[in-house]
C-alpha cells in the first residue's frame, strides 16, 4: 500500500507541471507548519479562557468572550488608539524626512556612495539595539542627552526622559524614527537616481519653476518608491514592541503601551492566553490592514506611471 | 543525412492552441526560414524542435529519431538565440567550449575545434574577452561560433540578426549564408523579415496564427502567392490589393471608381461572371508609360492622380488611389512629378494575381 | 553667490544628518571600551582617559571582574542558530524562487501572496501560538526551535529577493545551456547560480541578520543558557539591581560589529533587490 503510494508520489513529482510545486514544498511546509498551524491552534484558544497555569482551561469552549472582553477594555482601547497614532505619526514623518535626506543628497555631487552607505547602518541595527542605545543616551542620570543639555548650561535640573509618559513616548518615536528613515531614504534615493532626466527637461521648457517640476514630475514618478519603502516597513511596524520592550517597559504607569506590549503582558506576565490572542489576532489583522493598504496605493502608483519605473 | 519532420505538429497553452497540426519536411543541407508577423507561431516551432517547449501533438523526427520527448541536448541541434544568451560570466573561449565541456570532450580537442570556429567566424582575437566587452556583431559571431563549434546535426536561428542596426544585418545576412555553405547543415531559421527570408532561404514556410499558408523557394512564393496574406507579405513594397467583380462579357475585372482592368489571360478558366475577387497589383508592374520595368508586356491603361511622390534616386514610388484604397506605383529612370499630377500608368496585366474575395485563395492555386 | 550659498546650506544639513544617524551609535560603542564608573561620572567625563578591552574580557569572563551573565554562551547561540537558519532558509528560498522566477503555475499568485502575508504576522503575536505549540512538543528553549521560527521568519523575504535575481537572468542563457548539452540541473547550477551567486549571498546576509538581530520571538521562547541569543541576554543586564552600562555596551558592540561589517558587503545588491523587486512586482 505504502510503496503503491510511494510510487505514484514519485510519478507525479517527476511531471514537469509538478517542478514548481516540488521546488516549493519545503517552503510551504515550513510556513503551515510554522506560522498557519499555529495561528489556527491560536485561533482556537483565543475562544477559550485558556491559561498557561489551568491547562485544562484549553478545552472549556466561551465562543466570543474574550473578544468582547478585549471591545470593552478600555486599557486596550487606549493602547490600540496609541499603537495607531504612533504609526501615523512616525511613519508620516519617516516618509517626510527620508524624503529631505534623499533630496539633499541627490543635489552633492561628491562622495554619494559613502553618504548611502552611512545612511544604510541604522537598517541593519537590531530593534532592541537601537532601543537600548536610546535608553543608554536618554538616561536622565548618566546619559549623553543630559550631560551635554547640562554642560551646556541649557538645562540645570536632569530632564525624565523616559520617565514622563509625553517624553517618553516622544522618545520611543525618536528612537523609531532613527531606525527607519533610512528605509526611505535610501528606496527615494534610488527613485531619484532612476529619473530620467527628459521629462524634468520637457516640463522646464514647458515653463515650471523649480517647485512646480518637484511637485509635477519629480514626485509622482518617486512615490512607488516611497510606496515600496511603506510595504516594506509595514510588513515589521510590530518590532517598536522590542523598542519599547527595552526603553520603558510600557511604562510608566502603561503610558507607554502599545497594541504589542500588551499582549506580551497578557500572554506571558499574566497568563492570559486566550485573550491574548485575541488581542494577537487584532495586531495580525492590523499589520496585514496597513501592508495591504500599501501595497494597493504602490500598484495604483506604478499603474498611474505607465510603468515608466 | 539530417532531415526534420515535423507531422502534424501541435501547441496549446492551456486551451489556447498556438500552432494547428502543421506538416513540415525539411531536406539534408536545407536552408529553411519560417517567416511571418509576431504571434504566428513561428518562433513557437522552432523552439518545439529545439526540444524547449513541450510538444502538444504530433511528432518531431531528426534523422530517423522521433524526438518528442528528448531533452534539448540529447537532440544534437545548436541554436542561436535573439539576444545571443551568450554566458555573461564566461570569457569567448569558454562560452565556445562549453557545450564541449559539458560532453565531456577531450581537453586538447575542444581547443582545435574552438579554435577552428573561432577562424571561420573570424573572432580569434576576441578569445578571451568577456561578453559584456563586444560589441553587437562580435557577440553575434560568438553566437554562431558556439553553435558549429559542436557540430550538430540541425542550425536553429531564433531572429538572430533583429538586434542589429540596418548596416550591420545586411553583412550578417550574407555571412550566414556563406557560413551555411561552408559547414553544409540543415537549417531552421526563424524571422519576422520578409528580405531576410527571401535572400536567406532555400525554402521559406510563411506562417500566420499558428497555420502554414505557404511553403516554397523565394521565388515561387512570390511569383505565385497562395493567398492575399503571402501576396501582401513578401515584397515590399507590398502588394496593392483591390476588390473587384469578374465580368466576363466584357472581359475585364471592374474595380471602382469606373474603372477597370481587363482579366489576366492564364486566369480566365477559372473565374465566373460576377465572382468577387481581389485584384493583386505589386507596385513593379505599375509604372507610368516609358518609366516600368514590364512595358512590353499585354498592359493597360490607367490614368490615376499622384498624390505624394517619393524619389529613391534609382526609382521613384508614386502614391496613389483607387475607390479610396490607397494603391503604390514604382517609377524608373523617374522624372520630377508635380504634386496631384494625373498621369497614365502602365499596368502589366499578365503578371496581376487574382484571389478569391472569399478567403483570399489564389485562384490559380488548387486546395 | 546664492548657488554658492545654497551648496554650504546642503553640505552644513547632510552633516547634521549623518552626525544624527552615526553619534548614537558611536557613542555606545565608544562607551564599550570605557569603565563603568566613567560613564557614570557626575559631572560628566567627556572625553575618555583610557580605553580599554576591559569590558569585553568581563563579559566573557576573561578578567579579573566576574559578570554573572554568560555572555559566551549567547554569542554561540545566536551564531549557530543564525548560521543555520541562514542557511536553511537559503536552500528553500532558492528553490521556491526559482520556482517563481521560472515557471507558469495556478495559484502562483496565491501563493506568493499567502508567503508575503505570513511575514506581516507580528512577531510577538507569532510568539504566543507557536509557544503554546512548542511547549506541548518540547521545542521551547532549544536552538532548534528558534532555527525553525527563524526559517519561517526569512523565507518570504528570501524568496522574493531570490526571485528578482533569477528573473534578471534572461532564461535564454538556461535554455541555451540546454541546447548545449546540459540537464537542466546542470544548466542552474554552472549558469544561473553563478549570476545570481552575489544576489543570493546579499539575501542570506539579509536572513542572516534578520536571525542575529530577532527579540521579540527569542525573548519568548527561550529561558536558559541552552538557547537564549544575544539580544535576549541584552536584557539579562536591565534585570540587574545595577545596571552595569559598560557591560551593556560592550555586549552591544558585540551584537552592532557583524551587522555594520555585512551591511557594508550587500548594500548595492541589496537596494537593486528591493528596488526592482518592488517596481517590477
Amino acid at each position: 500500500m505504502k510503496a503503491k503510494m510511494d510510487r505514484r508520489l514519485g510519478r507525479w513529482a517527476l511531471r514537469p507541471q509538478s517542478i514548481p510545486f516540488v521546488l516549493l514544498l519545503p517552503a510551504i511546509l515550513v510556513i503551515v507548519f510554522v506560522v498557519l498551524f499555529p495561528l489556527i491552534f491560536s485561533l482556537y484558544t483565543s475562544f477559550t479562557p485558556y491559561r498557561l497555569t489551568r491547562p485544562e482551561s484549553l478545552w472549556t469552549f466561551i465562543g466570543l468572550r474574550n473578544y468582547r472582553r478585549i471591545f470593552t477594555d478600555l486599557d486596550f482601547w487606549i493602547a490600540f488608539g496609541r499603537t495607531i497614532l504612533f504609526l501615523a505619526v512616525v511613519i508620516n514623518l519617516e516618509f517626510l524626512f527620508g524624503l529631505l535626506i534623499a533630496l539633499l543628497i541627490n543635489r552633492i555631487t561628491w562622495g554619494q556612495r559613502v553618504l548611502r552607505t552611512v545612511m544604510m547602518f541604522p537598517m541593519m541595527f537590531s530593534p532592541i539595539l537601537v532601543g537600548f542605545q536610546f535608553k543608554f543616551i536618554f538616561n536622565d542620570n548618566i546619559g549623553v542627552l543630559n550631560n551635554a543639555l547640562q554642560s551646556l548650561g541649557l538645562t540645570d535640573q536632569a530632564i525624565a526622559w523616559l520617565v514622563d509618559g509625553w517624553l517618553a513616548m516622544g522618545s520611543i518615536a525618536f528612537a523609531e524614527i532613527w531606525m527607519s528613515t533610512s528605509v526611505f531614504a535610501i528606496l527615494l534615493l534610488a527613485g531619484l537616481f532612476a529619473m530620467p532626466r527628459e521629462p524634468i527637461e520637457a516640463a522646464r521648457v514647458d515653463g515650471c519653476n523649480n517647485w512646480q517640476v518637484f511637485r509635477h514630475i519629480t514626485l509622482p514618478f518617486i512615490m512607488p518608491f516611497a510606496f515600496i519603502a511603506m510595504t516594506i516597513r509595514s510588513l515589521d511596524v510590530a518590532r517598536a514592541y522590542d523598542i519599547v520592550d527595552v526603553m520603558t517597559g510600557g511604562g510608566p504607569a502603561g503610558r507607554t503601551e502599545l497594541l504589542w506590549t500588551l499582549i506580551a503582558r497578557t500572554g506571558y506576565d499574566n497568563a492570559r492566553m486566550g485573550q491574548a490572542n485575541a488581542m494577537a489576532y487584532v495586531s495580525i489583522i492590523l499589520s496585514i490592514a496597513f501592508t495591504y493598504y500599501f501595497f494597493t496605493r504602490l500598484v495604483a502608483a506604478r499603474r498611474y506611471m505607465g510603468g515608466a519605473a | 543525412m539530417t532531415e526534420v519532420r515535423l507531422a502534424n505538429l501541435t501547441k496549446a497553452y492551456g486551451n489556447m492552441e498556438v500552432v494547428h497540426a502543421i506538416d513540415l519536411d525539411i531536406a539534408d543541407n536545407e536552408f529553411l526560414v519560417l517567416v511571418g508577423p509576431s504571434g504566428c507561431g513561428k518562433s513557437t516551432t522552432l523552439r518545439m524542435i529545439a526540444g524547449l517547449e513541450e510538444i502538444t501533438g504530433g511528432t518531431i523526427h531528426i534523422g530517423d529519431r522521433v524526438v518528442n520527448d528528448l531533452a534539448p541536448r540529447e537532440r544534437n541541434v545548436s541554436m542561436v538565440f535573439q539576444n545571443y544568451a551568450l554566458y555573461p560570466h564566461m570569457t569567448v573561449r569558454e562560452n565556445l567550449g562549453f557545450g564541449l565541456k559539458i560532453a565531456k570532450v577531450a581537453e586538447q580537442d575542444i581547443g582545435t575545434r574552438v579554435t577552428q570556429a573561432a577562424d571561420i567566424l573570424g573572432i580569434a582575437e576576441l578569445m578571451e574577452r568577456m561578453p559584456a566587452e563586444l560589441s553587437g556583431g562580435q557577440r553575434q559571431r560568438v553566437a554562431m561560433g558556439r553553435a558549429i563549434v559542436r557540430n550538430p546535426d540541425v542550425f536553429l536561428f531564433d531572429e538572430p540578426l533583429s538586434n542589429l542596426d540596418a548596416k550591420l544585418r545586411v553583412q550578417m545576412r550574407t555571412e550566414i549564408k556563406k557560413l551555411h555553405r561552408r559547414v553544409e547543415n540543415t537549417v531552421v531559421y526563424v524571422t519576422h523579415d520578409q528580405v531576410e527570408a527571401m535572400t536567406l532561404a532555400d525554402r521559406i514556410v510563411i506562417m500566420r496564427d499558428g497555420y502554414i499558408e505557404q511553403v516554397g523557394t523565394p521565388l515561387e512564393v512570390f511569383n505565385e502567392p497562395a493567398n492575399t496574406f503571402v501576396g501582401s507579405f513578401i515584397g515590399s513594397p507590398p502588394m496593392n490589393q483591390l476588390d473587384g467583380i469578374v465580368r466576363l462579357a466584357d472581359g475585364d475585372i471592374s474595380l471602382a471608381d469606373g474603372l477597370s482592368i481587363p482579366i489576366p489571360q492564364r486566369t480566365r478558366a477559372r473565374l465566373s461572371e460576377g465572382q468577387k475577387v481581389v485584384v493583386g497589383i505589386r507596385p513593379d508592374d505599375l509604372a507610368p508609360r516609358g518609366h516600368g520595368i514590364h512595358d512590353s508586356e499585354a498592359s493597360a491603361e490607367l490614368e490615376l492622380s499622384v498624390s505624394i511622390s517619393e524619389p529613391l534616386g534609382t526609382e521613384t514610388l508614386l502614391f496613389t488611389s483607387i475607390g479610396g484604397v490607397e494603391v503604390q506605383g514604382k517609377m524608373l529612370n523617374p522624372r520630377m512629378v508635380a504634386p496631384d499630377e494625373r498621369m497614365k500608368f502602365v499596368l502589366a496585366v499578365d503578371r496581376v494575381h487574382i484571389f478569391e474575395a472569399a478567403g483570399g485563395r489564389n485562384v490559380m492555386i488548387d486546395n | 553667490m546664492p548657488k554658492r550659498l545654497n551648496a554650504v546650506v546642503s553640505w552644513v544639513l547632510t552633516f547634521l544628518v549623518m552626525v544624527i544617524i552615526g553619534l548614537p551609535g558611536l557613542w555606545v560603542i565608544l562607551s564599550g571600551f570605557r569603565p563603568n564608573r566613567e560613564i557614570l561620572a557626575k559631572p560628566a567625563v567627556w572625553v575618555p582617559e583610557r580605553l580599554s578591552l576591559d569590558n569585553f574580557a568581563a563579559i566573557f569572563g576573561l578578567g579579573d571582574t566576574q559578570v554573572a551573565i554568560p555572555v559566551a554562551n549567547y554569542f554561540a547561540n545566536s551564531l549557530v542558530i543564525a548560521v543555520t537558519s541562514t542557511v536553511i532558509a537559503i536552500a528553500i528560498g532558492m528553490s521556491g524562487g526559482y520556482a517563481f522566477a521560472r515557471f507558469r503555475f495556478r495559484f502562483k499568485n496565491g501563493v506568493f501572496l499567502g508567503l508575503m502575508l505570513s511575514r506581516t504576522v507580528p512577531g510577538i503575536a507569532l510568539s504566543l501560538p507557536v509557544f503554546m505549540v512548542w511547549s506541548r512538543i518540547g521545542l521551547i528553549d532549544t536552538q532548534f526551535g528558534l532555527i525553525l521560527v527563524y526559517v519561517a521568519l526569512n523565507i518570504p523575504f528570501t524568496i522574493w529577493l531570490i526571485d528578482g535575481f533569477f528573473r534578471q537572468i534572461p532564461k535564454e542563457l538556461s535554455e541555451a545551456g540546454q541546447v548545449d548539452g546540459c540537464t537542466r540541473w546542470q544548466a542552474f547550477w554552472r549558469i544561473e547560480f553563478p549570476l545570481a551567486r552575489s544576489g543570493i549571498a546579499s539575501a542570506a546576509i539579509f536572513a542572516f541578520l534578520t536571525s542575529w538581530n530577532e527579540y521579540a520571538l527569542a525573548s519568548n521562547l527561550t529561558r536558559s543558557t541552552d538557547s537564549k541569543t544575544l539580544p535576549v541576554g541584552l536584557m539579562d543586564f536591565t534585570a540587574q539591581f545595577t545596571i552595569d552600562w559598560a557591560g551593556m555596551c560592550a555586549m552591544a558592540v558585540i551584537i552592532i560589529v557583524p551587522a555594520l561589517a555585512l551591511t557594508f558587503l550587500v548594500q548595492k545588491h541589496l537596494i537593486a533587490g528591493l528596488t526592482f523587486g518592488g517596481v517590477k512586482g
